[in-house]
């Protein structure tokens, strides 16, 4: 019961830290059609930001509203990129996140103190234990610390904070600038037609999609308890395969949000990779079933689509 | 209030393939004005529109609105005067949002497209009577998604939101030609009432013969990137198809 339990509380956990990404792909990917590939770089990004500044002191939730416009700038380059520069979506995302390897590299070694030239060993960024992350600060530090054996603050805290910017997501797609957002990737020759320019619209998009990512990647810092150079790997396949098993099972509810069906979607895809965990599929093997997870979300939405079409028709 | 002087424009230009279409062309549209074109397929009637609109840009001469030059201005800034109804439905309307959302967001054109709600509940009653003037029960359906409607609702309602804005051109891009027969009359009499109310200058594009004889006041024949036939007044009125025809078989038998 307990084993289970716990199981359940690593699963939720995982599920709402990584639905913020998936969010975020909700703005890039299935409003603007933009596959993005910046996500690797900027979900690691997110991280060293939250983690240098938490480190040094700075409030927690402070260093996450940080690591949310470090994510932004990157992506509105992304976006500058492929708007004014005329680059495709896909080539656009190589660029910066390759670019990210380096800036995130180089500012963690410079912000942990070391040198460029040999110090490998500060590549990594410690916010364990002694340092006072979301979880150790107010207002988590309200929660006790054991319930049926398991520490309720992690969850609830990464809860609270998907909640949040699920909710100033769904907001903010209902003001004026959101609709115009919303418009720019349903039909760009009307927001032509509403004499303002729909690559500023994307731009924002791309800059709102990985300020997403990147606030996921301060809650991951936190829930493994560091920060290394190889964190943003994979991270777009669990976005994406969120996102799309969120939009394709509960696509159908009328009078659920989008936002909402992203984070269960998310959750189902972290309960996928938890059962192959707990028959005991070895973690060696973890990115193949993510792989393989993702190609499944792809075919079934595809599959749900046609149908869905025949219906209507 | 608009004119295009000495244009020229070039397609493929500097390859084997190049094709000149407009030669120090010439067009003036005055206010007031209801101008058809006419004219067979590459006569230049599109690309007439995309440079008025600022999607295409001349290689040579200039375009003034209003008096001012206007020729390297950018197509969404033009767009504050100019509106545009194309020839595919799916063009003047987002499909994913509603009837209201659309409206709204075309509401505030001119506006900034701030943080505010974007559909404000007081100019509901106002959306509704705009969409009942479409005859079409739209009024009934503001919150549907406008991907649901059909082609002949959807440019009907693309139409009033191209004159929502408070355009001072009105460009009609064929805007009638993917519709039924039925439809196509409906929308190109609703057209006219609006035109005619608003007195909004405008220029339509048309397969129609008969379209281009029955409105308007002004009726243009293009070819090969020249104005051959330009009517107003007395002229137009006692133009028939037939002339039209006639006129069309002619430059038929010169090529």
């Amino acid at each position: 019961m307990f084993e289970f339990l716990g199981a359940l509380d690593v699963i939720l956990q995982d599920g709402f830290m990584y639905a913020i990404i998936a969010m975020g792909y909700y703005v890039s990917y299935t409003i603007l059609d933009f596959p993005d590939l910046t996500v690797e770089g900027t979900v690691l990004s997110g991280g060293v930001a939250f983690g240098l500044l938490v480190t040094a002191g700075v409030n927690p939730w402070i260093a996450m509203t940080a690591a949310f416009l470090v994510g932004f700038i990157f992506g509105a380059i992304t976006g500058i990129l492929h708007v004014k520069l005329k680059i495709r979506p896909l080539l656009c995302g190589i660029l910066v996140s390759t670019a990210l390897i380096s800036v995130n590299l180089v500012t963690t070694v410079v912000g942990m103190g070391g040198n460029l030239a040999g110090d490998g060993a500060l590549s990594t960024i410690d916010v364990g234990r002694s340092v006072p992350t979301l979880i150790r600060t107010f207002p988590a530090t309200l929660l006790p610390t054991d319930f049926f054996g398991i520490n309720p603050r992690k969850i609830i805290s990464f809860f609270v904070i998907a909640l949040i910017f699920k909710l100033i997501l769904d907001v903010y797609l209902k003001t004026k600038n959101g609709l115009l957002l919303r418009a720019a990737g349903n039909n760009p020759q009307f927001v032509t037609m509403l004499a303002k320019n729909e690559g500023r619209s994307k731009i924002l998009g791309l800059a709102i999609g990985n300020g997403y990512a990147a606030v996921s990647g301060a809650l991951i810092a936190q829930s493994r308890g560091n920060i290394n150079q190889g964190m943003g790997i994979g991270m777009i396949v669990i976005g994406l395969a969120s996102l799309i098993i969120g939009l394709s099972v509960f696509g159908r509810l009328r009078f659920m949000k989008p936002t909402t069906m992203v984070i269960l979607g998310s959750i189902i895809y972290q309960a996928c990779l938890g059962f192959a965990t707990f028959m005991g599929v070895p973690s060696a093997y973890n990115k193949i079933i993510m792989a393989i997870l993702f190609t499944l979300a792809l075919v079934l939405s595809a599959k749900l689509k046609t149908k869905r079409g025949k219906i209507n028709a | 209030m608009l004119e295009l002087k000495n244009i020229k424009k070039y397609f493929n230009a500097g390859t084997v393939d190049q094709v000149e279409l407009f030669d120090h062309f010439n067009f003036n549209v005055d206010r007031g004005d209801f101008i058809s074109v006419i004219g067979s397929n590459g006569s230049g009637k599109t690309t007439l529109l995309n440079l008025i609109c600022g999607s295409v840009a001349p290689d040579e001469g200039s375009i003034i609105f209003e008096g001012k030059n206007i020729t390297s201005m950018n197509e969404y800034k033009r767009a504050e005067f100019i509106g545009r109804v194309y020839q595919d439905p799916q063009m003047g309307t987002c499909p994913e949002l509603t009837i209201t959302e659309n409206m709204a967001l075309a509401d505030n054109k001119g506006k900034i497209y701030g943080l505010s709600p974007a559909v404000n509940k007081k100019r509901i009653e106002y959306y509704k009577e705009l969409a009942a003037q479409c005859g079409m029960g739209l009024e009934n359906r503001m919150n549907i998604k406008v991907g649901a409607l059909s082609g002949g609702q959807r440019q009907a309602l693309a139409l009033v939101i191209a004159e929502m804005t408070d355009v001072k051109l009105l460009i009609l891009d064929e805007h009638t030609a993917a519709l039924d027969p039925k439809t196509s009359e409906n929308v190109m009499k609703l057209t006219d009432k609006m035109v005619r109310e608003k007195g909004i200058t405008t220029l339509m594009v048309t397969h129609n013969l008969r379209f281009a004889i029955e409105y308007g006041t002004r009726l243009v024949m293009m070819d090969e990137g020249k104005c051959i036939m330009d009517l107003s007044g007395r002229e137009k009125e006692k133009a028939s198809i037939d002339d039209l025809l006639g006129k069309f078989y002619e430059l038929g038998l010169e090529k």
